[in-house]
């Protein structure tokens, strides 16, 4: 845990650095480098002695799956290679796939009762006002899903880590606006770890052995804010994306 | 104050190559090397998500009046920021910066400008300003 806090305190310092010494690709990044600090102190905690994720989180750095683009198959190049960005399901206001809720803020909350939480809901601000439910009262995957845009999450904490499996997504979403794309065979372990008041950690592991040669973990570092709330965040109700501003197409 | 039409064509995007990756494809429908600066009276506040748009009426040289309109951040980014809805009213006459829609249409997009400003590592960029020069209504910190 301490070698953990040490790296992320880290690459905090490197992405805020970075920030002012070059221009980092990520205009978020950079947003929240200019932000003040996030808040310090110890990590916030449930009556039942868990950490509490209640707090808005916005996403500080991390997420981004160019660096992995050697590890991408085939199939996955292909399927890149005919995708444009503006065809991302996300400028059309649709849900995006673990872990592309950034830019967004979202929180987790749990359910009280007299027993252990059996339900967990990250609420999600955007792309589309959203949420996903993650069942931890013990129970499986069902054998057979249809595929979702969330798919079917299961969690469990791991020390004060929450845990969260996730399997039987669609393949419509995409990962970025480059259009990395992902399988229906995706399943994805979010690994959420509050490593103070002001820093939330999600390692995500990638496993999707349609598109990529082998699993991979993405780290998202994400700022809490206590005292923020989620906003009300209609994608559909101003949504005029590529309305009157794309050319049309060349002729064939 | 008269309105005009003023366009300026800087090519500061050709310089920069503003990286535009995350939220919505901003660099798909707007050029980057197309900002321009317009002059007109505000007709419509649409303070919505995920972009808030700002329409306002521009008089040309001949006389005919074109409706332009400037698309911000999410109402929930500008109002995060502090601003909210009646920050313009029907009928001011704003100066408006931004990048022109690809398909040329009276349509441009003000982050762009602003997250070069941004990287820059300058001040605030302030996109509309009134006309007793008064900025208004930025997007990023």
């Amino acid at each position: 845990m301490r070698k953990s806090i040490i790296v992320s305190a880290l690459a905090v310092l490197s992405v805020t650095l970075l920030a002012h010494a070059a221009w980092p690709q990520d205009n978020e990044t950079i947003s929240q480098a200019r932000r003040k600090p996030p808040p310090t102190g110890p990590v916030p905690r449930l009556p039942s002695g868990k950490p509490d994720f209640s707090d808005v989180a916005w996403l500080a750095s991390g997420g981004n799956f160019k660096q992995f683009d050697a590890l991408m198959l085939p199939l996955a190049r292909k399927i890149m290679s005919e995708r444009n960005v503006t065809q991302d399901p996300h400028n059309f206001c649709m849900p995006d796939v673990v872990p592309r809720q950034a830019p967004f803020p979202f929180r987790i909350f749990f359910n009280y009762t007299d027993k252990p939480a059996t339900h967990a809901v990250i609420v999600y601000e955007g792309n589309i006002h959203s949420f996903r439910q993650i069942f931890m009262d013990g129970r499986k995957h069902p054998d057979y899903l249809d595929p979702t845009w969330y798919g079917h999450s299961i969690g469990h904490w791991e020390m004060d880590t929450l845990v969260v499996d996730t399997v039987g997504f669609n393949d419509v979403s995409w990962y970025d606006g480059r259009g990395t794309p992902h399988s229906e065979k995706l399943h994805t372990i979010e690994r959420y770890t509050r490593l103070d008041k002001g820093r939330l950690q999600d390692k995500v592991t990638i496993d999707d052995p349609l598109m990529y040669a082998k699993p991979f973990e993405v780290t998202i570092n994400a700022t809490t804010t206590p005292g923020d709330e989620v906003m009300e965040y209609i994608c559909q109700d101003g949504n005029q994306y590529g309305v009157g501003t794309l050319p049309p197409p060349a002729p064939k | 104050m008269n309105s005009k039409l003023l366009i300026a064509a800087v090519v500061i995007g050709l310089l920069f190559g503003v990286p535009l990756s995350a939220h919505h494809s901003v660099a798909g429908e707007f050029d980057p090397t197309k900002p321009v600066t317009v002059t007109g009276a505000v007709s419509k506040v649409e303070w919505v998500n995920p972009h808030s748009r700002v329409h306002f009426d521009v008089k040309g040289a001949d006389g005919k009046v074109t409706t332009w309109s400037v698309e911000l951040a999410a109402r929930n980014v500008l109002e995060r920021n502090g601003w909210h809805g009646n920050a313009l009213k029907i009928g001011e006459v704003i100066t408006v910066t931004g990048d022109q829609a690809r398909s040329g249409a009276p349509m441009m997009n003000a982050r762009g400008r602003e997250l070069e400003a941004l990287q820059k590592g300058g001040a605030k960029y302030y996109p509309i300003v009134r006309a007793d020069g008064t900025p208004v209504l930025f997007e990023r910190e």
